[in-house]
């Protein structure tokens, strides 16, 4: 059992570790991520006692605190008790002494044996890493990057520690390597208590079962791994997740604005959060308990900025809109997606209060919108399928983008007009601006309605087929826009379309709606892999020739035979589908 | 260059002369090292055997003037000048003096000295394990020192020990040998009489035994000291540098990591891997050695090489300098390649040794 209690760590004037709790029992496997600078190598560099700055706080191994032993009675644990797997960088092994002699001088540090016992063990850890004997009596020089990690794991293993240490494990190592070297490290933290430190946020996924995110010295969320992939909670956390690869995930790569600074008062990642509120640029939040989770945030993380509870509208005998219940959270996009006529732009009309509802209630940041205010419509605004819609034409362009300020008494302003230009990439130049919507390009048109939508600091966007009269490339660019937007502003999208491969690559859940209901909703990876409606299937399949069983895509390839030759040859591809959860647990056992 | 110059002895041209003459083959080395070593040495050898055969031919006037100097002119019979003309070959073409001059080499043949009335190679003989007594002891020691204070200063970089020891071996290097034995010579051997002054031993002493090792050590202490502390502080500083840029590495993580006591993580570790450049720096120190142990020997009249070729200079006995010099440079480039296979051992990284 490892208990570590508000664990500060600085070096000189600079606090590294900044109160850090973490408690593990054996059999856990605790993964550490975060961005570099966040103090994952000083938290398990203290653990194991060998950082020289000044540690507080506690760090309890089985009933006895590390921070309060000599440095001779750590030494006797250190290795022996609990053991590190260091990274595997250039000389984390001595270029002079042959991988055997290594692992030997760890076993005898601390229990010294005869040589042939000694020559057993060694041997036997070998083939536990899966090297040989031959391989043990090489220099490290000699052997590949991944052979090294095993030694390296060999050498931590020697004295069956019940405390593993991971630093990075698979950095520097190929796909492959690092699938087996993923493979052997999980072998490996059986039945001890493991915690792993890395900023690859797959390896983490495929070797841990819990997951702490640190940032800045303190942890702002912890809980089970795969809960916390699937549904990250604290802001940052899921900014960390948009930003790395990986295979879980379709939508499109998004980073997290601003950059990670240590002397922050109040909530660590104020200054980079989209939600955040004046107490947090005072106030620490706590690590708290979130039904199960545990997080760091004063608004118990990532809010809900949109609900909707059944939600109904009828025209005469017609149910435009039945009972639709809907979330949506801050920086989230939510893509509604349906046919013509599934009413789902009728629901995006009711939100905007533009028609009127026949029951149902929608809350806009926990509170009940009754009539629309002035007001709401600073928090929420729109974009249509055809942008000279909003825009009148007797309008030029700074006067269309600065029209919101007159309707809100707020005074025109040349600074705030400059900057949604910026914003959305225009430029601000007198003849541009002088410019009326006739004369834009379709895409120019696009932007000078979405900078109009802005100019008022809205937290929700309702985009209503807003690429659908474009040409392709314009589209990407838009759609591009939108997501910059979003990781800057932290903007919440509610996306109307018919598009499934567009919903695909932009949203982060999907709700597929017909005939005036929800049919499914849910992580838009997991519901596409898995589509467990009818209907949603039909979609899938008219969207890129989608079957039953899966997505068919008929594939040409040019295969590469002896060297010069190129063969064609035509297959089929057949990719199978399953759901998140299933895929990470695929990728944790393989 | 005149004569003038000559016989001021240990003069300005002179100590220049040798030190070069001495220091080149090291800098060949360290430039031909990459490639196979021995071939390399044997190039460097044939450059030093055909600069030696081809300078003293290549000065103004008379070659055997050259080589025997004006005096030996003087006293020259025709009969002698023709059998000199005759043993040097120098009525042959120059091809034929190379090979002739070859052969006598490889018969040992470095000439004959005039002044002792004995060859060459003899004189140098009966001079040389003074000399190797003496420089090789030095390096022994010195590096041993030097390895041993560097790895502690180095260890506790910044600590007071650390600082005293920089301190005292920054003033130490830049002391050159012969005056630290002219201090030593003057404290031992004439304030206190504790040491003698001159020579490698008791002048028949007739002593055995004990008592024979004991003068030895005596007449070699002061001598021995006087390079040591010169020669052990590039040792020095070089050990505690690589001492300090080896804590840095990852490997001395991982040995902590382990759980190895530091003495474990100095020595065996840290001080291990320091070991390397050092070595190189042997290879590299040791024309240094030798030249300090030359000057040395002229200082406590310690009858080796360097007293010799003091007084052959001072006695204008240029086949006794010529041999001196080629053996020395000879040697000096043997004991380079020694170093450079023994650190081929050390470092398996380097070359096949494995
Ligand atoms: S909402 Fe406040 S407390 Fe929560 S993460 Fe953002 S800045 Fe920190």
């Amino acid at each position: 059992m490892l208990d570590i209690e508000g664990l500060k760590v600085s070096f000189g004037e600079r606090e590294v570790l900044k109160g850090v709790d973490i408690h593990l029992e054996r059999g856990d496997a605790l993964s550490i991520i975060g961005e570099s600078g966040a103090g994952k190598t000083t938290l398990a560099m203290s653990i194991m006692g060998l950082l020289n700055g000044g540690c507080s706080g506690r760090i309890v191994l089985q009933g006895r605190d590390i921070l309060e032993m000599g440095e001779s009675r750590r030494r006797e644990i250190r290795g022996d008790v609990m053991a590190m797997v260091f990274q595997n960088v250039e000389d984390a092994l001595d270029p002079v002494y042959t991988i055997s002699d290594q692992i030997e001088e760890a076993i005898l540090v601390h229990h010294p044996m005869d040589k042939d016992r000694l020559r057993l063990r060694v041997d036997h850890l070998l083939i536990q890493v899966g090297l040989n004997r031959e391989k043990g009596d090489a220099y490290p020089h000699q052997l590949s990057g991944g052979e090294r990690q095993r030694a390296l794991i060999a050498m931590a293993l020697a004295n069956d520690p019940q405390v593993l240490i991971l630093d990075e494990p698979t950095a520097s190592l190929d796909a492959m390597t690092k699938a087996e070297i993923l493979g052997l490290l999980r072998e490996s933290m059986r039945d001890r208590i493991g915690l792993v430190v890395t900023h690859d946020i797959s390896a983490a996924s495929r070797i841990s079962n819990r997951m702490a995110v640190l940032y800045s010295g303190r942890i702002l969320e912890m809980g089970d791994t795969e809960e916390v992939l699937a549904r990250p909670l604290h802001p940052y956390t899921r900014g960390l997740l948009r930003s790395s690869p990986n295979m879980i995930t379709t939508k499109d790569l998004q980073g997290i604005p601003g950059r990670m600074n240590s002397g922050v008062k109040g909530c660590p990642f104020h200054p980079r959060c989209t939600q955040h509120q004046q107490r947090c640029t005072f106030e620490l939040p706590e690590l708290r308990d979130v039904g199960g989770r545990m997080i760091a945030c004063h608004r118990g993380g990532i809010v809900p900025l949109l609900e909707v509870r059944g939600l109904c509208r009828s025209f005469g005998p017609l149910k435009a809109v039945d009972g639709v219940d809907l979330n949506l959270c801050e920086g989230e996009t939510l893509a509604l997606v349906g046919e013509s006529g599934s009413g789902k732009t009728t629901l995006a009309r009711m939100i905007m209060g533009l028609t009127r509802l026949d029951s149902g209630e929608i809350c806009l940041e926990g509170e009940p919108l009754e009539a629309r205010s002035k007001e709401f419509y600073r928090r929420v605004q729109m974009i249509y399928q055809n942008p000279r819609e909003s825009i009148s034409h007797r309008m030029n362009v700074a006067e269309a983008i600065m029209e919101p300020l007159d309707v809100q008494g707020l005074g025109r302003s040349r600074e705030k007009l400059e900057r949604v230009l910026d914003e959305v990439e225009l430029s601000s130049d007198p003849e541009f601006l002088n410019r009326y919507s006739h004369h834009l390009s379709g895409g120019e048109a696009q932007r000078v309605a979405i900078a109009r939508a802005l100019i008022l600091d809205p937290k929700l966007l309702i985009a209503d087929e807003p690429t659908s009269a474009l040409d392709s490339s314009v589209q990407a660019k838009i759609l591009r826009l939108l997501m910059d937007l979003q990781e800057k502003r932290g903007l919440a999208i509610l996306l109307v379309t018919h598009d499934l491969a567009l919903a695909r690559k932009v949203s982060d859940r999907m709700a597929v709606m017909k005939g005036g209901k929800i049919l499914e909703e849910g992580l838009t990876s997991d519901l596409l892999a898995h589509p467990l409606h009818q209907y949603t299937r039909e979609l899938m399949e008219s969207a890129s020739g989608v079957d039953d069983d899966g997505v068919q895509v008929k594939a040409r390839r040019q295969v590469e035979r002896e060297g010069d030759c190129i063969e064609e040859q035509s297959f089929e591809v057949c990719r199978r589908p399953g759901t998140w959860q299933r895929m990470i647990r695929w990728m944790r056992s393989s | 260059m005149s004569m003038d110059d000559l016989s001021r002895g240990s003069g300005g041209w002179i100590d220049y002369t040798i030190a070069r003459a001495i220091e080149w083959p090291g800098k060949a080395f360290s430039l031909l090292c990459k490639g196979g070593i021995l071939a390399n040495y044997i190039i460097a050898i044939l450059i030093i055997l055909s600069l030696n055969f081809l300078l003293p031919r290549m000065m103004p006037g008379d070659p055997l003037q050259a080589i025997y100097g004006d005096e030996a002119l003087v006293a020259m019979t025709p009969q002698l000048e023709a059998d000199l003309i005759h043993r040097f070959g120098l009525d042959l073409s120059i091809d034929q003096q190379f090979i002739a001059y070859l052969s006598a080499l490889a018969h040992g043949d470095l000439g004959y000295s005039y002044y002792y009335g004995e060859s060459v190679s003899q004189v140098i003989l009966a001079f040389l394990p003074w000399t190797i007594l003496l420089a090789g002891s030095a390096m022994m020691i010195s590096t041993a020192i030097g390895l041993l204070l560097g790895m502690e200063s180095g260890y506790r970089r910044g600590q007071p020990l650390d600082k005293l020891l920089l301190a005292g071996v920054i003033f130490l290097s830049g002391l050159p040998d012969f005056f630290i034995g002219i201090l030593l010579l003057i404290v031992f051997g004439v304030s206190w009489r504790v040491l003698p002054l001159s020579g490698a031993l008791t002048p028949y002493g007739d002593l055995h035994g004990t008592a024979l090792a004991l003068d030895l050590l005596r007449h070699l202490a002061a001598p021995l000291a006087a390079l040591v502390i010169v020669r052990m502080t590039s040792t020095y500083l070089l050990t505690r540098n690589s001492m300090i840029a080896t804590l840095g590495e990852r490997y001395i993580v991982t040995a902590r990591g382990k759980g190895c006591s530091e003495r474990r993580i100095q020595y065996m570790h840290a001080g291990r891997n320091s070991l390397l450049p050092v070595v190189t720096s042997v290879g590299l120190h040791l024309p240094n050695i030798v030249t300090g142990a030359l000057f040395v020997e002229i200082v406590f009249a310690y009858p080796g090489v360097g007293w010799l070729l003091y007084n052959s200079i001072l006695s204008r006995d240029y086949p006794l300098i010529q041999g001196i010099l080629l053996m020395v440079t000879l040697s000096v480039l043997t004991v380079n390649m020694a170093v450079d296979l023994a650190y081929r051992r050390l470092d398996p990284r380097v070359g096949n040794a494995h």
